[in-house]
């Protein structure tokens, strides 16, 4: 099943006919406060739901795709939690120690909208696609057994990123966090119609110039292992997203007027536009010496820390 | 005015070591659990101020209750980066903040649960932190950001070390529990000055942390514009201003650590280790050290 936010506040299922079907006066029934509610409320009660959204899709009279407004699928996760570095990138180093880091979730844009580039003199803005977990349950400390039924779906995402503010002698992920920097698109899919999440293509093409191309198996920590570690950390909750990693290369600049293209196989496409009141310019095509350096910090690890080695 | 959220869902003024309810000023606000009431309830406190004061003043006052943390669970919850000056003199080093996971917040009297995972280290770190009362973008580095308030309150910045591999350890901060915030969100006419604020941290009674807010690089306000140059702040949203590193030592099974901060508060809590991990007790002056010698968070 595909589920999609349109049209404002609008939640609907996608039907296979390109079709958007409404559902949220099917949500009404648990009091949501807002937009932010209704996806954590149908992924809590999507068992009970399950038959009535079956009827709605069967009814049909969606509405065309291409006559409804999209926006990002989540519209307020309490948390967006992204891993750093989990793609082995070509080269043939041991497994690196798991790290991760938060991004806001007030920077959300999805399908159709504007990725703005603040006036902070960053040394360049990167794309980031991705594939994303969006989380089924409340869940602490998942065993491997029942680690991928805590899934509720999969949605492709991009990880904008602004490189060198901050402090130089550390590196800062603050530049991860600007209003709109967090693209979710086009709609999540169900984890039934994702059998295999570490055998997925993701691409980024910028003005209709290939980037980023790689394939999940790449990934170095699977998916159920990023369930598992990640839920021994923190509590997560429905709704909330993890996001597997990128493989920095094909990576490149956004810069005002780009049109950015996110795909994951399996899920879908959505775009991006990019907005820079400055114009700042870069050089377009894939910034190699980006992915040149991952490679190089992959091999001398940054921080290298006595003991807990975690995995 | 001092806002308390008590553990059976009442909302609380403190007044004179006892706690006044005035739950009746908020009962038009819906919520589903406490973590959406509370920032729908600090984005109204200055706006019902005067019926707040009235109930204040002539309101019953009972004994305080066991509280919760008057920020569970926050919409964003920021890490300014070191933030102190360590003795060191010369340029500021650029700002920088972190997001932690909001999941690893408790309340007063709370239990801090070491987790199982290997790590060098369980520290804690003292910090003056800033409740968002206002959705804000771009706010001026000067007083008119504190207008942007709720107000201030004390936490506790506990970090497993050894965790991760770029520092500092979000993986090592996010632990549920790592956390403590409160007791009280204590409205800004209270505290005229946050810059020249004492905070004290004891562990079991021993002095571990000792600081003033006069130390800080940035202040308050220069914190709030670089945070919302970057993030829409939103009302619960909790900024935690940094910590003092000649201080901070090891947290370990059995322990009860407080902390002080004038104007705002104690904030105590337990803390528990089923590995019953040990490590020297007293500040750690290796890690002070390196963090005087590096000037670095």
């Amino acid at each position: 099943m595909r589920i999609v936010m349109f049209n404002q506040d609008r939640m609907g299922v996608v039907s296979n006919d390109d079709t958007v079907v409404d559902i949220t006066d099917l949500l009404a029934r648990y009091n949501p406060l807002g937009p932010e509610d209704l996806l954590p409320d149908l992924i809590s009660h999507f068992d009970d739901l399950r038959s009535n959204l079956d009827e709605r899709l069967t009814a049909g009279n969606g509405i065309p795709l291409a006559d409804v407004q999209l926006h990002s699928p989540l519209v307020r996760p309490s948390k967006i939690i992204c891993l750093m570095g989990n793609y082995r990138e070509g080269t043939d180093r041991p497994l690196q120690v798991l790290d991760l880091f938060f991004k806001s979730p007030e920077g959300i844009s999805g399908d159709g909208d504007t990725v703005v580039l603040p006036p902070h003199q960053a040394d360049i803005f990167h794309h980031e696609a991705e594939i994303a977990v969006v989380i089924g349950r409340e869940a602490k400390d998942l065993g491997t057994s029942e680690a991928m039924d805590a899934v509720f779906g999969y949605v492709a995402f991009n990880d904008v990123s602004a490189r060198g503010l901050g402090r130089s002698d550390i590196n800062s992920f603050l530049g991860k966090s600007f209003d709109t920097f967090a693209a979710f698109g086009p709609w999540i899919v169900t984890r039934d119609e994702i059998p295999d999440p570490q055998a997925l293509q993701v691409t980024v093409d910028v003005n209709g110039e290939r980037r980023q191309d790689y394939e999940t198996s790449d990934m170095e920590r699977p998916v159920e292992e990023l369930l598992t570690y990640i839920s021994s950390v923190t509590t997560l909750h429905p709704g909330d997203v993890i996001c597997c990693g990128t493989n920095h290369q094909g990576l490149g600049s956004m810069q005002d007027g780009d049109a950015v293209v996110t795909t994951v196989s399996g899920i879908g496409s959505f775009t991006i536009h990019v907005k820079d009141d400055h114009a700042r310019s870069w050089q377009r095509g894939v910034d190699t010496a980006a992915g040149e350096r991952v490679k190089a910090a992959a091999r001398h690890p940054v921080g290298a820390r006595n003991g807990g080695a975690t995995s | 005015m001092r806002l308390v959220l008590t553990a059976d869902n009442r909302l609380g003024m403190l007044r004179e070591g006892g706690v006044v309810d005035v739950s009746s000023v908020f009962d038009d606000i819906r919520y589903r659990a406490a973590a959406d009431r509370m920032p729908r309830v600090m984005a109204e406190l200055e706006n019902r101020r005067s019926r707040l004061e009235a109930l204040l003043e002539r309101g019953e006052l009972e004994a305080l209750p066991a509280l919760l943390s008057p920020a569970p669970r926050p919409p964003k919850l920021i890490a300014a980066s070191g933030n102190f000056l360590e003795g060191g003199i010369g340029e500021r080093k650029p700002q920088d903040m972190f997001l932690q996971s909001p999941d690893s917040v408790i309340g007063p009297g709370s239990e801090v649960v070491l987790p199982h995972h290997d790590v060098t280290i369980f520290e804690h770190e003292a910090e003056l932190a800033m409740v968002i009362g206002k959705r804000s973008k771009d706010l001026p580095a000067d007083e008119r950001a504190l207008d942007a308030l709720a107000g201030y309150t004390c936490a506790m910045d506990i970090a497993g070390h050894g965790l991760g591999r770029i520092g500092p350890s979000r993986i090592g901060k996010s632990f549920d529990t790592f956390t403590p915030l409160g007791p009280a969100i204590v409205t800004t006419d209270e505290v005229p000055d946050p810059q020249d604020l004492r905070i004290a941290l004891t562990v079991s009674g021993e002095i571990r942390q000792e600081s003033t807010t006069r130390d800080m690089e940035y202040t308050i306000v220069e914190l709030l514009a670089f945070a919302s140059s970057y993030m829409t702040l939103v009302p619960g949203d909790v900024i935690m201003c940094g910590t003092q590193y000649r201080g901070p030592g090891a947290l370990q099974h059995g322990d009860q650590a407080e902390m002080t901060i004038e104007r705002v508060g104690t904030l105590a809590v337990s803390v528990s280790d089923a590995r019953r991990r040990e490590w020297p007790r007293g500040i750690d002056q290796d890690v002070s050290a390196r963090q005087r010698a590096a000037g670095t968070a």
